[in-house]
């Protein structure tokens, strides 16, 4: 099996691609409790909205156009983009650490996105402020890290970790600070979007998201070769051609970029691209031109499916499931593949 | 041609200078050994010439041009390098680590090329890999994994081979192999190779040049037996020692003298008779307890001499293949009445060294302790019909004592 999935990672692609399109189908079915839609009128409504054969289709109309067309649609594949970035955001981040336990927000990215939100809140900045002062908060933060890990103009990965460490604790106490400092409902306000949530996405939301992750992708896929070179250390791969430091600031970069405008948007989602990765490794092996494509669209499924237990669940916040579904997923990959990794 | 020119080069990490005035040059095919103690700066050469650190002063040529103009892929195009150990992040394949190697041939936005492969290919056959071909790279032996890594450094079709102590952990077997494979693509595809050693021997032996550093400095540099000279060796490692010649290939050797053997101080004289190897380990506990040792009669041919001559013995030595004559027979007696003790290995006696049997009877008679070693009966080793064994019962009637072992020689002469 594993030898099979290895040896055609075109065709497993492809399959993934088409899990993830059910997937997307599946959760547009499946609504907050109390609201049903049959099967054939989702599907309906959802191809009627589409550009060209939307033509060809009858009219749909009523409230449920709005709340599939509306509500669940930009909710759903916001949640789509949102697993693709943090899963490669994921990937990257292991790779320029070569460790598996390495994750998105290792340069502080969530706790910055969370102290940003967190200020808007107590300041009392409107709906949409919020997401930018968040992005701003989380890229200032990495960038602090950033410059902390470096060195004589080199980017040490243990140093960067051990900064990162600290500037993550700095802000979350920062944040703690914020919080105790608020009334009530902030502080309620401010607890529910750190545990993340796609409730209330708008299209606005999808089409600023989408070409930071289109971009981000694109940059890190680039460099999936120098991310595989990597593997041999730093040294080795100086040796081998690969511009060391030029990669990993481009790679942090860049996956930083694809966590921060996510987190933004959605608050804090853990789990997803510390585990997604690593899953997607014991399928495809370490190779990341076969692992970042796939790890991609196994975390775009992955997200839609917790989210969509969110919904049915009465919204518990995203944050939560991941980690409560997620984590004994992840267990039993890794027994049973124990061994046969190394990881 | 010249494949490698470091003129005036100092280079280091930071503010730390490491390697000051280096100045040498490589040429075309050679095989260069270069050697120092411990933090000298060898492996800093290695990467100054690869580019990787520092270099405040002077030139790096590299086939001709400066490698500050050259980019890494460029470098990596000409100079390979195979480190002491490889960490590998993840558990990629051996092929996929092997292919690796093309990295520097491939632009970014392209894929590999049938040529990558056909290299990477050739690369598993010199190195013998291609069974490990679909192993990953984390379930590999130590040896394996650096047949690996060599197999990747070829892989990227090198002018020029740099090993950084690439066999340093590897056991006897593997690094006999791999330097012996090094040399052979060394001699028929003419790849330059410039290779860190710790192991002298190994450097010796595989190097038709070597460089000595100290304390970041060249100290000396040219053939093995100009470079591996005692006056260096005591210089920069501060060792005393002994560069020999192997007699099968002339490659030399370095034997380490004790300390000890340097400053003794004689405590009583001890005359060993002994031969065919039965007196290599007393006589080296006997000069390691103080004393002053002398042995004959020897044959010239005797590894029991040779062991002597390394501890610096005093020894009455016979033609090879000649029954012991009267000459050697009376220099021999003189030995005798200058030491206190005699002590007799188990020696296979014939007719040609009877005479030292009837040496240690002698020694008796004037009044010396005598010890027979009896680890072996004199029945078995006696090839003279009987004449040993009658010396040997005569000697134990006159008040020779007798020893089972090194440790019980030394427990009766102190």
């Amino acid at each position: 099996m594993k030898g099979l999935i290895r040896k055609r990672p075109v065709a497993i692609f492809v399959l993934l691609l088409l899990m993830l399109f059910v997937t997307v189908m599946a959760s547009a079915l499946v609504g907050s409790p109390g609201v049903d839609i049959s099967f054939p009128r989702v599907i309906g409504i959802i191809f009627s909205g589409l550009p060209g054969i939307g033509k060809m289709l009858p009219e749909y109309s009523g409230t449920d156009v709005i709340i599939i067309r509306q509500i669940r649609l930009p909710r759903i594949l916001l949640g789509v983009l949102g697993g693709i970035a943090l899963s490669i955001s994921g990937t990257s981040m292991q790779g320029i650490f070569k460790n598996p336990m390495a994750s998105p927000f290792i340069l502080g990215v969530s706790a910055g996105a969370a102290f940003g939100a967190a200020a808007s809140v107590v300041l009392g900045l409107g709906m949409y402020t919020l997401p930018a002062v968040a992005f701003v908060s989380a890229m200032g933060t990495a960038l602090l890290v950033f410059g902390l890990g470096r060195i004589h103009g080199k980017t040490d990965v243990a140093t960067l970790l051990l900064a990162g460490l600290a500037v993550n604790f700095l802000m979350q106490s920062l944040t703690a600070y914020l919080i105790y400092l608020s009334p009530p409902e902030k502080r309620t306000s401010i607890i529910f979007w750190m545990w993340g949530s796609f409730n209330g996405t708008v299209w606005q939301e999808f089409w600023i998201v989408l070409p930071v992750v289109i971009i981000g992708m694109i940059i890190v896929y680039v460099f999936s070769r120098e991310l595989n070179v990597l593997q041999l250390g730093d040294e080795s791969a100086l040796y081998l051609g690969v511009e060391v430091e030029k990669t990993k600031i481009v790679l942090l970069g860049a996956s930083s970029l694809l966590a921060a405008v996510v987190v933004s948007f959605t608050g804090i989602i853990g789990f997803v691209g510390l585990i997604i990765p690593h899953a997607t490794r014991i399928i495809t092996g370490p190779d990341h031109k076969k692992l970042l494509p796939t790890a991609a669209i196994i975390g775009g499924i992955f997200m839609v499916l917790c989210d969509t237990i969110s919904r049915a669940s009465g919204e518990i916040p995203i944050g939560i499931i991941t980690g409560l579904f997620g984590a004994p997923f992840f267990i039993y990959l890794l027994l049973r593949s124990r061994g046969e990794t190394g990881w | 041609m010249v494949n490698l020119a470091v003129k005036k080069m100092y280079a280091g990490y930071g503010q730390k200078e490491v390697l000051k005035n280096i100045n040498m040059t490589v040429k075309h095919g050679d095989f260069l050994g270069v050697i120092g103690p411990n933090g000298c700066g060898k492996s800093t050469l290695i990467r100054a010439i690869t580019g990787v650190v520092d270099t405040y002063k002077g030139n790096i040529l590299l086939g001709g041009s400066s490698i500050k103009e050259m980019n890494r892929k460029d470098i990596a195009t000409k100079v390979a390098v195979v480190p002491q150990n490889t960490f590998i992040g993840f558990p990629f394949t051996t092929w996929e680590v092997v292919l690796m190697g093309r990295n520097p041939y491939t632009h970014r936005f392209e894929s590999l090329k049938e040529e990558d492969y056909e290299r990477a290919n050739r690369a598993v056959k010199i190195t013998k890999t291609e069974k490990l071909k679909e192993r990953r790279v984390n379930t590999l032996s130590g040896g394996e994994l650096q047949r690996v890594v060599i197999a990747r450094a070829i892989a990227q079709d090198p002018k020029l081979l740099l090993l950084d102590e690439a066999t340093s952990h590897l056991d006897i077997g593997y690094k006999v192999e791999m330097m012996d494979m090094i040399k052979k693509m060394n001699r028929e595809e003419g790849i330059t190779v410039i290779s860190v050693h710790h192991n002298l021997d190994i450097a010796a032996r595989y190097c038709d040049k070597l460089v000595l550093i100290d304390n970041g400095r060249i100290r000396t540099m040219g053939e093995p037996e100009a470079v591996l000279t005692p006056g260096h060796l005591r210089a920069v490692y501060g060792i005393e020692a002994e560069v020999h010649e192997n007699p099968r290939d002339g490659t030399l050797y370095i034997s380490p003298i004790d300390h000890k053997e340097i400053e003794r101080t004689y405590k009583e004289r001890i005359h060993v008779i002994c031969g065919g190897g039965t007196g290599r380990k007393l006589l080296k506990a006997l000069v390691d307890a103080g004393y002053g040792v002398s042995t004959g009669v020897l044959n010239a041919m005797d590894t029991d001499l040779r062991r002597a001559e390394f501890l610096d013995i005093d020894v009455v030595a016979e033609a090879p293949f000649s029954p012991i004559g009267d000459e050697k027979e009376s220099e021999n007696m003189e030995k005798i009445m200058g030491a206190e003790t005699v002590i007799l290995t188990d020696f296979p006696v014939g007719s040609g060294n009877l005479n030292n049997m009837k040496a240690g009877l002698k020694a008796l008679k004037a009044g010396k302790e005598v010890i027979l070693m009896d680890l072996i009966d004199i029945s078995k080793r006696d090839y003279t019909g009987g004449k040993a064994e009658k010396l040997y019962l005569e000697m134990i009637e006159n008040g020779a004592k007798i020893a089972t072992s090194v440790k019980d020689v030394l427990a009766q002469i102190g």
